[in-house]
Parts: structure tokens; C-alpha cells; sequence
């Protein structure tokens, strides 16, 4: 296998890994901020119920929460499934846990507002939701940028796991080649390409951040 | 800064858009042919059933899981497509049967799941039979293959007893594994310390840098190793064990079994089974097949 068809190999997985990646983002950050409003929620029962979802899923590997929402609808339902599912299974893995991890970033942002600001927009007119989505949010984003930063960064290389559920990312092409060839040559290409996709997610967020330089 | 960020963005997600139809392709080929569809009619009689049943079932997907590190049985090759023994004879099992072809890759620990949740329709991947004969159903065998030690060729090992004291590897859930751990579970006693791995390459590096003395491994995959890597290894000539490869399917799913059986046979007698064997001549296939001989 010729070096240029091993990088073609590697970056028609890597479309797989940052289709994994973009869909997760997608999905699990506005569910992240949905479970953060229940774990904050003066309703108690749904307080308990969001607690234990995060700790659920922070608590159980990633690779096992894959294995059982692949396998699930088979082995405790019973329910047939097609092919298809299978990278619908790998999202709705990825989604589920991640958003567990956003919604505690979600939360140390928002707790970390002042009350002063609630009160004086409570004394400007300003209603709750017009409070928490005009003032609230915007400088929640901009603080919870670093660790959701982190946490995207740790989502490209998670990627990776989808192999338990046979979805050839690339980190699974590289391993085939590598076994193909015998060498690990085809490994040290994968990280490099994880590296350059990092350095992007890395680039973008820090202009974000910079975007969001507002109010100093 | 910025320029470099889009350019970088850029690269990265033309390259992968170009190809990101190589591996869709075995996305959308629903694996979901179910065995069910066709069940009703395995009470018809024999000689009829099998030209009957292959313009019934024609049109299906065959999707076969198998292990894509597992060379020469199955691998990617020089231009990323998946091919290897075993796929070949598959593609020729439902070129026969106008079956629609879809190979698989499946992380081995995860194989019993895949098939009976049929997300796949058999294993067909350098299977061994023994020791499993009641938890699949089996087609005939076609390969008779065994299980040896690699050892280094200036290591000063030629026997099984030169191995006393040595670290030896082996891959998990391997028949290789199996058999140290039941028939030949006293001359793994005498190991230094038995090493599992989760894929040959791996292990085959290990033995390449020193840190273990010895490979416990299927004759094929060590042929295949052997002829890439050049010859500074050589296979013990004591065999480990001896045994045969075989398509597992599920349990009790008879009729696809002997449909696919049928066509192998056939493949047998006409010659294309030793014509694929041939191509793989290099690592001693044309010795180990036990079909079409």
C-alpha cells in the first residue's frame, strides 16, 4: 500500500471520526443545558433524576455505554436490528454521555453568576427567561469556553471507542493498515492527523474566545 | 493565525469528503436479512430446494463479520478495500448466488453479539471449530489448519521444551490460547509467563523488540507475518495443536448454512476454491486447504 493510499485510507475514516465528533457536539450541547436545568430545578424529583443521569453516566465507561445501547434493543427487547442502527447507536452513545459532562459545565457557569445581576435585571423589567438567554447565557458561554474546550478536545480522540461497535473510524482504518503492513508506521499517521483535527478545534475555540472579549 | 486555522479546516475536511464513500458503502447495505424470510420453505425436498432457494433468496445481503487484522484470511489491501481468503471465497459464494456481498469488520470480542443480533449473517474469518462446536453452526470444514510458535531465528529454540522458562505470547480468545490452556495446559506450565494480546501486530512487535521469547499463533497469520517481516523468525516445527477453520452461523440457522455450504462445494469441484487458495500460495493456503484437493 502506497503512502498516498494509506492517507486517503486514513482520511476517509477521519470523515467518519469528525462526522462522530459534529453530531455529538450538535446533539449533546443543547441536551447538556437541558439536563443542567434539572439538576438546578427547584423541582426535587427532578433534581434527583438529573443527578443520578450525570452520575450514571459519569460513573459507567464510555465503551460499555456503547456496547449496551447498540445491544440493548436485541438482547433486552428483542427487537431485530438493521445495520443502520449501528451508527445511530455510536451518536446516541456519544450524545447521551457527553451531554452529562456539558450539563456540569453548563451548571458551574451559571452558579457562578452574581445574584446582584438576577436582581438588577428583576428591577430593569426584565422577565426570567428574558434574563437568563439576554444576560445570563451570553457570559456563561464565554466563561465555560475553556473546559468545554477540554472536553471537545477529549471528544475527537474518544472517537476512537467506536469500534466496539464495528464503525470503522479511523483509528480502526490506521490498526487494519497496521496490520496489513505489519508496521506501526500507519498509528504514528493516525496521531498526526488527531493532532492537526485538535490544533483546529483548539484554533477555533481560542478565536471564539477571543470573539467574546466583549465587556472589558 | 486565523488563516492557518481555516486552511488547516479546510485540508482536513476536503480530504475526508473525497473519500468518505469508501467505507459507507458497508453502512447502507442493511445487514438485516433475516433468516426468518425464507424459512418456510426448508421442508421442501433436497435437490430441488437448492436451485429453488437461490432464486428465492437472490437479491439478499450476505453480510460476513471477520476480524480486518487478521491477514491473510481477512486485511485491507493495497488500495483500502477489504480482501483476504476468506472474503474472497464469500464474494464468490454470493456472486453464485446473487447475493449482495457486505464484509464486515467487527472487533472480535464482540462477535457472538453481532451474530445473533444479526447484525451479521456468519463469521467467516480463519473460525476454528474446536471447542466451539455448540455454541455456532457449522459449515463443513475448509481449511485444516495449526496453531505454532513463532520464535526468533537466533534465539537458540528449536523445541517445545527449549521454551521452559520463557515469556510466551499469545492472542486473547484465541484457539492458541485454548489449547495452552486445556490439551497443552502442561507444557504452558513450563512458560515463564504466559502474555495475551489483543492483536497479532501488537505481539508480533513484542517478539520483534525482545520482550517476549516466543508466539503462540495460527500457521497462516505467522506465514503472513514471516513473509513481511523477512526472516529473522522461524516456526517451531512441534506443533501446538491441530484443527480446522470452518463458517460459523448462528445456532440453528441450518438453511443458510447449507445454502452457502452448497456453493462452497460446488467451488470445491470446479476448481475456483484451489484458484483462490493459489493467490495465497505465499502463505502456505494451497498446503493447509482441506477442500478441493
Amino acid at each position: 500500500m502506497s503512502v498516498t493510499t494509506m492517507f486517503l485510507q486514513l482520511a476517509g475514516g477521519m470523515a467518519t471520526t469528525a462526522e462522530i465528533f459534529f453530531l455529538t457536539l450538535l446533539f449533546s450541547l443543547p441536551l447538556g443545558l437541558a439536563i443542567s436545568f434539572g439538576r438546578m430545578s427547584k423541582m426535587g424529583a427532578l433534581r434527583v433524576i438529573s443527578k443520578f443521569y450525570i452520575s450514571v453516566m459519569r460513573g459507567t465507561p464510555l465503551m460499555l455505554q456503547l456496547i449496551v445501547v447498540y445491544f440493548a434493543p436485541y438482547y433486552v427487547f428483542g427487537i431485530r436490528i438493521s445495520s443502520g442502527y449501528r451508527f445511530t447507536a455510536v451518536i446516541l452513545a456519544f450524545v447521551l454521555n457527553y451531554a452529562a459532562y456539558f450539563a456540569e459545565i453548563y451548571r458551574s457557569g451559571i452558579e457562578s453568576m452574581p445574584v446582584g445581576q438576577y436582581e438588577a435585571a428583576k428591577v430593569l423589567g426584565y422577565g426570567r427567561s428574558q434574563t437568563f438567554f439576554k444576560i445570563i447565557l451570553p457570559q456563561v458561554i464565554k466563561r465555560i469556553l475553556p473546559p468545554v474546550t477540554n472536553e471537545t478536545i477529549t471528544l475527537v480522540k474518544d472517537t476512537s471507542l467506536a469500534f466496539v461497535l464495528a464503525e470503522a473510524e479511523m483509528f480502526t482504518i490506521a490498526k487494519q493498515i497496521a496490520a496489513k503492513q505489519t508496521s506501526i508506521m500507519p498509528l504514528m499517521a493516525a496521531g498526526v492527523f488527531y493532532y492537526i483535527f485538535n490544533l483546529a478545534v483548539a484554533g477555533f475555540m481560542e478565536y471564539a474566545e477571543k470573539k467574546m472579549n466583549y465587556y472589558r | 493565525m486565523k488563516k492557518f486555522i481555516a486552511m488547516a479546516f479546510t485540508a482536513v475536511f476536503t480530504m475526508g469528503l473525497l473519500t468518505a464513500c469508501g467505507n459507507k458503502a458497508e453502512d447502507t447495505a442493511a445487514g438485516s436479512a433475516a433468516p426468518e424470510e425464507n424459512a418456510a420453505e426448508t421442508a421442501s425436498e433436497e435437490g430441488e430446494a437448492a436451485s429453488q432457494d437461490k432464486e428465492e433468496t437472490a437479491g439478499r445481503t450476505f453480510t460476513v463479520g471477520f476480524d480486518a487484522e487478521f491477514p491473510p484470511y481477512g486485511y485491507m489491501d493495497e488500495n483500502g478495500g477489504y480482501t483476504g481468503f476468506d472474503l474472497e471465497l464469500a464474494a464468490e459464494v454470493c456472486a453464485r448466488n446473487g447475493w449482495e456481498f457486505v464484509a464486515q469488520p467487527i472487533d472480535w470480542d464482540s462477535k457472538d453479539m453481532e451474530l445473533s443480533s444479526g447484525s451479521i449473517d456468519c463469521i467467516w474469518n480463519g473460525f476454528t471449530m474446536q471447542g466451539r462446536e455448540d455454541s455456532y453452526t457449522w459449515s463443513v470444514p475448509y481449511v485444516d489448519n495449526s496453531q505454532v510458535f513463532v520464535v526468533p531465528a537466533d534465539a537458540g529454540i528449536s523445541t517445545q521444551a527449549d521454551l521452559a522458562g520463557k515469556v510466551v505470547g499469545v492472542q486473547k480468545d484465541s484457539s492458541a490460547l485454548a489449547a495452552l490452556e486445556t490439551d497443552a495446559a502442561a507444557l504452558a506450565i513450563t512458560f515463564a509467563d504466559l502474555q495475551q494480546y489483543g492483536d497479532y501486530n501488537v505481539a508480533f512487535m513484542d517478539l520483534e523488540q525482545g520482550a517476549i521469547d516466543a508466539l503462540a499463533i495460527d500457521i497462516g497469520v505467522a506465514n503472513y507475518q514471516i513473509s513481511s517481516r523477512g526472516d529473522a523468525f522461524v516456526i517451531l516445527e512441534e506443533k501446538l495443536a491441530s484443527e480446522q477453520y470452518g463458517i460459523g452461523f448462528k445456532l440453528g440457522n441450518e438453511e443458510l448454512k447449507n445454502q452457502v455450504e452448497a456453493t462452497l462445494l460446488e467451488m470445491a469441484e470446479d476448481g475456483t476454491f484451489m484458484e483462490i487458495a493459489e493467490k495465497y500460495a505465499d502463505f502456505g493456503l494451497t498446503d493447509s486447504v482441506c477442500l478441493g484437493k
